[in-house]
């Protein structure tokens, strides 16, 4: 159980997560939110705009590697 | 006495104080500065000198939320710092802040550009104080940068000068060539896009204390500078947006968390660069609200990774992780500032951005206003997650770490204060915004919109965690746009450069050798190498002919 530590706590934090985001959506359902723009209104817009765009920084971050990333002691030599 | 004067005479005192008195003395001065905070507003103090008028000592609404949070971050650097023993350091960050400070109060482009001068002076010895072969060319080139900020400064002025006669610190625009000029110096100090290496370059150089030092005041200051002169510039808002988008994928992919934090940086000045081109009155209180929380956050955040640095001796993602259980205020605190850059309700983040967002929404900007939605999100991966995630958590650690210093604890724990404070009271802070303020960031719609927005992007984490789709930390380096100069420019250069620094060896060693052989006292002719060449040199030479052209083109 000792070692285990962080990977409890890892599970507690997904689940206390995942409960957060099923309330924020039952939320956006009962009441109708006022935004600036229309596409901002709709309901659980901001929830799969904030999902889909961190899955995109990943993933064009991880791209980026190929062309941007070199050895550690690249400025060095 | 102008404000921040007390400061660099502290500084220029302090080898003569007893060392027992140098902190309480460095904190003395920092108090008698702000003391001038209570002058109100008005010009206090001018100058004749040559035939100009220069105001030494202006203060009003722009001036005031500025100067009080640099002298209060001036006070948590000295806290942070209490155990830091290099004497050099210690001068070169009072003095620094001083400058800074007195900047601030600068009613002409002349005594703007003196201030200017002085901070990019003093802060290249905190960079040098990294005392690291490495600390040490990355000071060279920030100081040739810095310079050159100031350089083009100074033509800008005396443009102005000749064209206007005028050279008081008023709103210019574009149309003009001195505010080309103008608009270029304190672009490159605020980082913008192409303009922003040597930022990433020199803040994770520098020493634990020295990298909050920096981060609270040279890019905060060209943000006065550019909302005092440029507001309602509209190329500043793209300017802004892109700054607010593209740190966040090199963020993604740095190993060194510092770094990743000089990103982080460099994309909240982003949101600040937006605020001051729409230039409208909730806009630039924006602007300044976030500035002002900035600060704090962004000091917060670079001083718990001093701390890890501090214990850990590296900031290296690849080598951290774990640390929570052996620095567990380290830990809070650095989450405190996390979510605060996140922009969490009841965060201080949120009451500054909702300005700007708002702002943005006023005038109907729809594409700019998704981009910096893109960014928030894109804020939470680097500086909410990335950061305590990999310094903190990621895996257990085996080696024992003690946990920071009192005085970091110390300076950490007044700032997550503030956060959190600011957050949940944000009418103290709306309250010395330029301008009236009839704001209320805690609506329902926004508090549901900005949490649905953060916490599935947490929720992705996860996600990307549990299919180790989440990218894990390589040891390396990350192009950034100090290649151009620091490998682009040299490769162009090194072989023409090579053939002059020959030429030049040549003739030095034919003039030696005359000169010695009339006095008797050599009999062969020695090949001396007087020229090296070297990257911090030819970028010096490069920059200095750049600019000769520049002004050429000025004058005709």
């Amino acid at each position: 159980m000792k070692n285990n530590n962080l990977k409890t706590y890892a599970k507690y934090f997904s689940q206390f997560i995942i409960a957060i985001a099923g309330l924020l959506v039952i939320i956006d359902f009962t009441i109708h939110r006022h935004a600036y723009f229309y596409l901002e209104e709709i309901i659980g817009f901001p929830a799969i705009f904030g999902f889909v765009c961190f899955v995109l920084i990943v993933i064009v971050g991880k791209q980026l590697r190929k062309i941007l990333m070199r050895k550690e002691d690249y400025y060095d030599k | 006495m102008i404000p921040g004067l007390w400061m660099i005479i502290a500084s220029i005192l302090l080898p003569i104080i007893p060392h027992y008195f140098r902190k309480p003395a460095m904190v003395l001065s920092v108090f008698l500065s702000s003391l001038t905070l209570l002058n109100g507003f008005g010009t206090f103090l001018t100058w004749e000198i040559l035939g100009f008028n220069l105001t030494l000592y202006h203060s009003d609404n722009l001036t005031l939320p500025f100067a009080i949070i640099f002298h209060l971050a001036s006070l948590l650097v000295i806290i942070y710092g209490w155990h830091n023993k290099n004497m050099m350091e210690n001068i070169a960050t009072l003095a620094y802040a001083g400058s800074a400070i007195g900047a601030l109060h600068a009613g002409d482009f002349i005594s703007l550009f003196i201030w200017w001068e002085a901070t990019a002076l003093t802060s290249v010895f905190i960079v040098l104080a990294g005392n690291t072969a490495s600390a040490r060319n990355s000071a060279m080139r920030y100081l040739i940068i810095q310079v050159c900020s100031g350089v083009l400064l100074l033509i800008g002025a005396s443009m102005m000068v000749y064209q206007t006669g005028n050279h008081e610190l008023t709103k210019l625009d574009l149309s003009s060539n001195f505010g080309v000029f103008i608009f270029l110096a304190f672009g490159i100090k605020a980082a913008f896009p192409f303009l922003n290496g040597w930022l990433q370059d020199s803040y994770p150089e520098s020493s634990p204390t020295g990298t909050v030092a920096l981060s609270a005041f040279t890019t905060k200051l060209a943000i006065y500078a550019l909302a005092r002169t440029f507001p309602g510039t509209e190329s500043l808002i793209w300017i802004g947006a892109i700054m607010t988008a593209f740190p966040v994928f090199f963020a993604v992919i740095e190993n060194d968390l510092r770094r990743v934090l000089s990103f982080s940086l460099n994309n909240q000045l982003g949101f600040m660069v937006v605020g001051i081109g729409i230039g409208t009155e909730l806009s630039l209180n924006g602007t300044v609200a976030h500035a002002f929380v900035h600060i704090i956050y962004k000091a917060l955040l670079f001083m718990s990774m001093g701390a890890v640095l501090h214990r850990v001796g590296t900031t290296k993602a690849s080598e951290l992780g774990g640390l929570y259980k052996y620095m567990p205020l380290t830990t809070i605190f650095c989450i405190v500032g996390a979510m605060s850059i996140s922009a969490f309700p009841l965060f201080s983040g949120f009451v500054a951005k909702s300005l700007i967002m708002s702002a943005l929404g006023g005038q109907g900007l729809i594409l700019i206003y998704f981009i910096l939605f893109f960014a928030s999100a894109g804020v939470l991966e680097h500086s909410g997650i990335k950061i305590p995630y990999f310094a903190f958590f990621a895996h257990e650690r085996k080696t024992k770490v003690k946990e920071a210093p009192f005085n970091m604890l110390l300076a950490m724990g007044i700032a997550a204060l503030l956060c959190i404070g600011i957050g949940v009271y944000p009418k103290y802070l709306y309250s010395i915004l330029p301008y009236a303020v009839d704001y209320q960031p805690y609506s329902i719609d926004h508090i549901v919109s900005q949490l649905q927005l953060l916490v599935f992007a947490i929720l992705a984490f996860l996600f990307l965690v549990k299919f180790n789709l989440y990218p894990s930390e390589i040891k390396s380096t990350v192009l950034n746009s100090d290649w151009f100069y620091r490998k682009m420019l040299p490769g162009i250069g090194k072989p023409l450069f090579k053939t002059l620094s020959f030429i030049i060896n040549e003739i030095y060693s034919l003039i030696a050798f005359l000169f010695k052989l009339s006095l008797g006292k050599t009999k062969s002719f020695t090949q001396v190498h007087y020229i090296k060449v070297t990257s911090p040199g030819f970028a010096a030479l490069v920059l200095i002919l750049i600019l000769f052209l520049m002004l050429l083109i000025a004058i005709i």
